[in-house]
């Protein structure tokens, strides 16, 4: 009876033990995304969250995340709305940094990133700056230069004016006769109104004489007075620094005025399915460079897990996707525990391996990474062709 | 908890914007200028610390006097229309000023960078209380110190000769212009009051944000300064201050976590909440029931002294 019981007893203890130890194996950490899911940018944040969700179930597909301590995790996604507003950006990642999370992605607009990075601590162990000590990789807020405001601030995103660079210059050489542009921006949009400056200082820097510019906002819908100053100067290249919304207001206005520019660009956020969506007819033969188009299998099997999400893999979602995996690589080479006791360490420790990179591993090949945490992306011409984005031309060939 | 102290420091800037409306608001004038105050505030305040090196709360002084200064020259022009007429008036002041800030541009040499105010990029790094090792609850005393000096003075304006003559403009302008009450000097005293309240606020706000841009100053922040004491009422101060933590507090922060429905809650909660409340959160007979449960709970502890 006494060695039944004995046995019994074994067994149970056996028992729990196990479902303990299965219960160890099992552990599911968050990383919170954060981005506009409400008004005309609402698209961004909804592709953002598809792509980091589609990204955490390859990775858990492949057995997840090897914590500090060599116990297996499971990642998970929890994504806030930040409606675009620097306020709530802040308010959203002050909510994120009183939980155990020790790194988050986002956010989606530049002027909630200026915000935000302000917030953070601007140098890594500075003790008279009583900024926010918590890393943030932004995958989508494009402006220049952002990750240089705090050393706990990355990103992921491509250097445009490298992209516009090599645009015009290639441009340049295949049609050496069209010597005029027609600049038009919208403006209340930081990134756009940035990018903006960009595209008129490669332009002028190459010898294209600036014929005319035009203006309009975020939430604008005529563009008549606009395009009426396009057909005016009827310029050869007609450069439009917008988002999909207004690009496609202004793009359908110029057919309406027959305007017929022998050269469209674009805004590095407009080569994405809004713009198709939206007036694939008339942005027929519009140029933009992109850090993503599915142009290998990697590329196509992203597009394809972003989609089955809910979302849409275009240069920001693909951002977004790369870096799941590059925060993986990270957990796993910091030796990151995430557990309650250690999340004050497990920041620093994300902050350490994100500013130690080189070089991580992107969709469309290997990207570079500078000392002031920016990512050197490699990126492609695209060009809007029968309902579709293809590839014109890939600077690297 | 620093999410809390910084979701309380929103509500204190908040306050103050919706404040400033109150002020002008209690003498009968609906002011849609005050998110332009309040961006004149904010990039005074900001440009004082970050360019000219000075104290928070002394830029944010200055910041204050001159949204006064320039509410007061708006309020004489101001006078000569009403109602609609107002807001319309109001709100095209606000787009120019939105505008300026837009087109803004001073920017100096530190070291090997550039700072200052950059036109539509905005204006970066208003980075004080960070630099200075102020901890988030330092920030957030510091804010409360400024709404509750703010409560305080309009509590006691409210108290004074000077609020029962505002008041009396706000219910009937002629009838108090028959009593002798000189309109000008009623409705422009509010309006410049309001004027240096949404200053105070737009300092602090560009020192609690870091960077600020002309978009953050447009017409949905003005109705926000407007809706703030609409909602909550008129009869106190408190009012305003009720209506932010609903809207802030509540609605903003409190229903995230229900994503995209949160901003379809959002509308609908405002009006379900002026229907219910038609006067205001607080109206007079909350502030007289409240007044009533702190007399009792006053009388209550005299007597067990007693």
């Amino acid at each position: 009876m006494r060695k039944t019981a004995l046995v019994l007893a074994s067994a149970l203890a056996g028992a729990v033990l196990s479902v303990a130890g299965a219960g160890a194996q099992e552990r599911v950490v968050t990383i919170p995304g954060f981005g506009a899911k409400s008004g005309v940018l609402r698209v961004f944040g909804v592709n953002s969250e598809a792509a980091m969700k589609a990204a955490a179930e390859e990775i858990n597909k492949a057995g997840g995340v090897t914590l500090g301590d060599g116990t297996k995790a499971k990642l998970q996604i929890e994504f806030l709305d930040d409606r675009c507003n620097p306020e709530e950006g802040i308010s959203v990642v002050r909510r994120i940094a009183s939980t155990n999370a020790f790194v988050a992605v986002g956010p989606t607009c530049s002027s909630v990133a200026e915000s935000l990075f302000g917030i953070l601590q601007k140098k890594v162990g500075d003790a008279t700056d009583s900024g926010l000590q918590f890393p943030i990789i932004s995958d989508v807020a494009a402006k220049g230069g952002l990750a240089r405001i705090s050393e706990w601030a990355f990103r992921n995103v491509p250097n445009e004016s490298d992209m516009y660079k090599s645009l015009l210059t290639w441009i340049k050489a295949k049609h050496p006769e069209l010597k005029t542009v027609f600049g038009g921006v919208e403006k209340d949009f930081a990134h756009s109104n940035a990018t903006f400056g960009v595209m008129k200082k490669h332009a002028s820097d190459l010898g294209y004489q600036l014929a005319g510019e035009a203006e309009w906002l975020l939430a604008d819908t005529n563009f008549a007075n606009q395009v009426r100053d396009m057909r005016r100067v009827s310029a050869d290249i007609v450069a439009i620094s917008a988002h999909p919304f207004t690009t496609c207001g202004v793009l359908r206005e110029m057919a309406r005025q027959k305007v017929a520019p022998k050269l469209m660009l674009g805004l590095t956020s407009s080569s994405s399915l809004e713009t198709l969506q939206g007036c694939a007819a008339e942005a027929e033969g519009i140029i933009i460079p992109t850090a993503f188009a599915p142009v290998n299998a990697e590329a196509i099997k992203a597009a394809g897990l972003v989609a089955k999400m809910g979302g849409s893999a275009d240069l920001h979602s693909a951002a977004a996707y790369e870096i799941m995996f590059i925060l993986k690589d990270v957990i796993e080479a910091q030796k990151v525990m995430a557990r309650a006791d250690t999340v004050v360490e497990d920041r620093r420790k994300m902050r350490a391996g994100l500013a130690a990179l080189k070089t991580t591993k992107g969709l469309l090949g290997p990207v570079g990474r500078t000392d002031e945490r920016e990512a050197i992306k490699p990126f492609l011409f695209v060009h809007a062709k029968n309902n579709a984005w293809k590839v014109l031309h890939d600077p690297r060939s | 908890m620093d999410y809390y102290i910084g979701l309380a420091q929103i509500i204190g800037i908040h306050t103050l914007l919706g404040l400033s409306a109150y002020a002008v608001l209690l003498t009968g004038q609906v002011s849609l200028a005050q998110a332009g105050f309040f961006a004149i505030g904010a990039y005074v305040g900001g440009m004082l610390t970050v360019l000219a090196g000075w104290h928070v709360l002394s830029g944010m002084i200055v910041a204050g006097l001159v949204a006064g200064v320039v509410a007061t020259l708006v309020g004489f022009p101001a006078l000569r229309v009403k109602g609609l007429m107002l807001v319309v008036a109001t709100t095209a002041f606000g787009e120019a000023v939105r505008l300026f800030f837009f087109n803004f541009n001073y920017r100096i040499r530190r070291g090997d960078v550039l700072i200052g105010p950059s036109g539509g990029e905005g204006f970066r790094q208003i980075r004080f209380f960070q630099e200075n090792g102020w901890s988030t609850i330092e920030m957030a005393l510091f804010i409360w110190a400024i709404v509750i000096l703010v409560l305080a003075t309009l509590w006691w304006l409210d108290r004074s000769r000077a609020g029962t003559v505002w008041r009396a403009v706000g219910e009937d302008e002629l009838a108090a212009q028959s009593a002798g009450v000189s309109i000008t000097a009623v409705k422009v005293s509010a309006m410049g009051l309001g004027g240096v309240i949404a200053g105070l606020g737009g300092a602090l706000y560009a020192h609690n944000t870091t960077h600020i841009e002309h978009a953050q100053f447009g017409v949905v922040l003005a109705t926000f300064a407007i809706a703030y004491p609409i909602l909550g009422g008129l009869t106190s101060v408190l009012g305003t201050l009720a209506a932010v933590v609903f809207i802030q507090g509540f609605l903003v922060e409190g229903l995230r976590f229900l994503g995209d429905w949160r901003n379809l809650l959002f509308g609908a909660l405002i009006v379900l909440a002026m229907n219910l409340r038609p006067n205001g959160l607080l109206d007079a007979s909350a502030v007289a029931a409240l007044r009533r449960g702190l007399s009792f709970r006053r009388k209550g502890a005299a007597h067990a002294r007693a």
